[in-house]
């Protein structure tokens, strides 16, 4: 007799695992304590995991899986976020995984770090504008500040004064990072 | 076929019988495609869109790009909303500047302005509050004034009623009349029937007196 294949219909997804609610509901003690992860953040070399603060059920509404209200205490990109945070709305997606007891180590080890990126203060403007400017204000060089908004997950940021800038920012198609230059290649 | 656009240059006879044009004229039909309101084609309906692959480099090319690209936008957009609000700050254009003894002394005069129409509404408020104030006791003098002559009137109707009465009760049967009331009436028989005859005369009673025969 041959294997049974299985052949699968419909869309495809990126997502592997359960649902927060699916991990969660069958742990004693709702899993406080223990670590789960999203597979979709992975992809990145520097350790993203959660660890479960607090649970809260919520009644399953027909026709939707079920969500959960979990707080957790978030380390994303090797960084901790320093106030715990609240899993309900993407409580849904079925890319959680929990991580044994055993395993939680190869997280907790994990050291890796987003190598910091500074950024320039300071910008030139686009050409016209420039012209526009130099007419007005006389300057033979006018630059900008640069606009950035420092949000939670962001790990970038501003240059401080006396700083040296790790990027640096221009108003062109700038430089391709290393992996893609073979797409501007006899074009740069 | 919705899709007939390919058609349209090369008008075959079918197109033309389907669109009711002719060789000569070129007819232009614009979005030819399935309504927004119709379902699914029955062809389309297990078709499953393939999820195209973008190779690593073109991916982070691509977010290079983007993230550069917001970041000039966003720059330029704060550069001009500061330069608006700098603008707005120094410019004179829409407003008369003064020194501040000039804002004290036009603040001064705004003041005085005011303290006179104040004033002015003050002295007309309070003739027109006395008038109401008269005119107020007036009504309530006046509401008083109907209210006596309308008790004396009551009064009056009541007095009136009661010496009617009294009047009347100078016939009413007591037990001391009564079998002399009863006597009366059995002597008296009254017949309260009528007829009419011809000319529209009343013949009252039947076959005792009557009322007023």
């Amino acid at each position: 007799m041959s294997q049974k294949v299985i052949k699968y219909i419909g869309r495809t997804t990126d997502f592997r695992g359960n649902t927060l609610w699916e991990i969660v509901g069958n742990l004693s003690d709702w899993g406080i304590g223990r670590m789960v992860i999203r597979n979709m953040f992975q992809r990145y070399p520097e350790p993203c995991y959660m660890r479960i603060l607090k649970v809260q059920a919520v009644n399953e509404q027909p026709d939707n899986e079920r969500k959960v209200r979990v707080t957790v205490e978030k380390t994303w990109r090797g960084v901790t976020q320093p106030k715990p945070v609240e899993i309900y709305s993407t409580s849904y997606k079925a890319d959680y995984e929990l991580v044994p007891v055993d395993q939680e180590h190869k997280f907790l080890t994990n050291t890796k770090k987003v190598e910091p990126v500074v950024l320039p203060t300071k910008m030139e403007l686009p050409p016209l504008l420039r012209e526009y400017i130099k007419d007005e204000t006389g300057d033979a060089n006018p630059l900008i500040n640069v606009h950035f908004k420092k949000t939670h997950n962001k790990l970038a940021r501003l240059a401080q004064a006396g700083e040296q800038p790790t990027r640096q920012l221009s108003m062109d198609v700038g430089q391709p990072a290393k992996v893609s230059a073979k797409l501007y290649d006899g074009l740069l | 076929m919705l899709r007939a656009g390919c058609q349209l240059f090369n008008p075959s006879t079918v197109a033309a019988a389907k669109t009711g044009s002719n060789n000569f004229a070129l007819e232009f039909v614009r979005w030819r495609r399935k309504p927004r309101w119709l379902p699914v084609a029955k062809s389309k309906v297990f078709r499953v869109p393939e999820r195209k692959k973008q190779s690593e480099e073109e991916r982070t090319e691509l977010m290079r790009l983007h993230n550069n690209y917001k970041t000039q936008l966003r720059s330029v957009r704060q550069y001009l909303r500061e330069e608006v609000v700098r603008q707005q700050e120094t410019s004179t254009a829409d407003h008369i500047v003064f020194t501040p003894e000039q804002e004290e002394a036009e603040f001064q005069r705004c003041l005085e302005v005011n303290a006179a129409w104040n004033a002015q509404i003050a002295k007309e408020r309070e003739v027109r509050l006395a008038k109401e104030r008269e005119e107020k006791v007036a009504y309530i003098q006046e509401r008083i004034e109907a209210g006596k002559l309308r008790a004396e009137e009551q009064r009056e109707r009541a007095d009136q009623r009661i010496r009617h009465e009294i009047e009347q009760s100078k016939t009413f049967i007591t037990r001391d009349n009564l079998d002399a009331a009863i006597e009366t009436a059995l002597a008296n028989p009254v017949d309260h029937n009528y007829a009419l005859d011809l000319e529209g005369n009343m013949l009252r009673g039947r076959t005792t007196q009557s009322l007023t025969s």
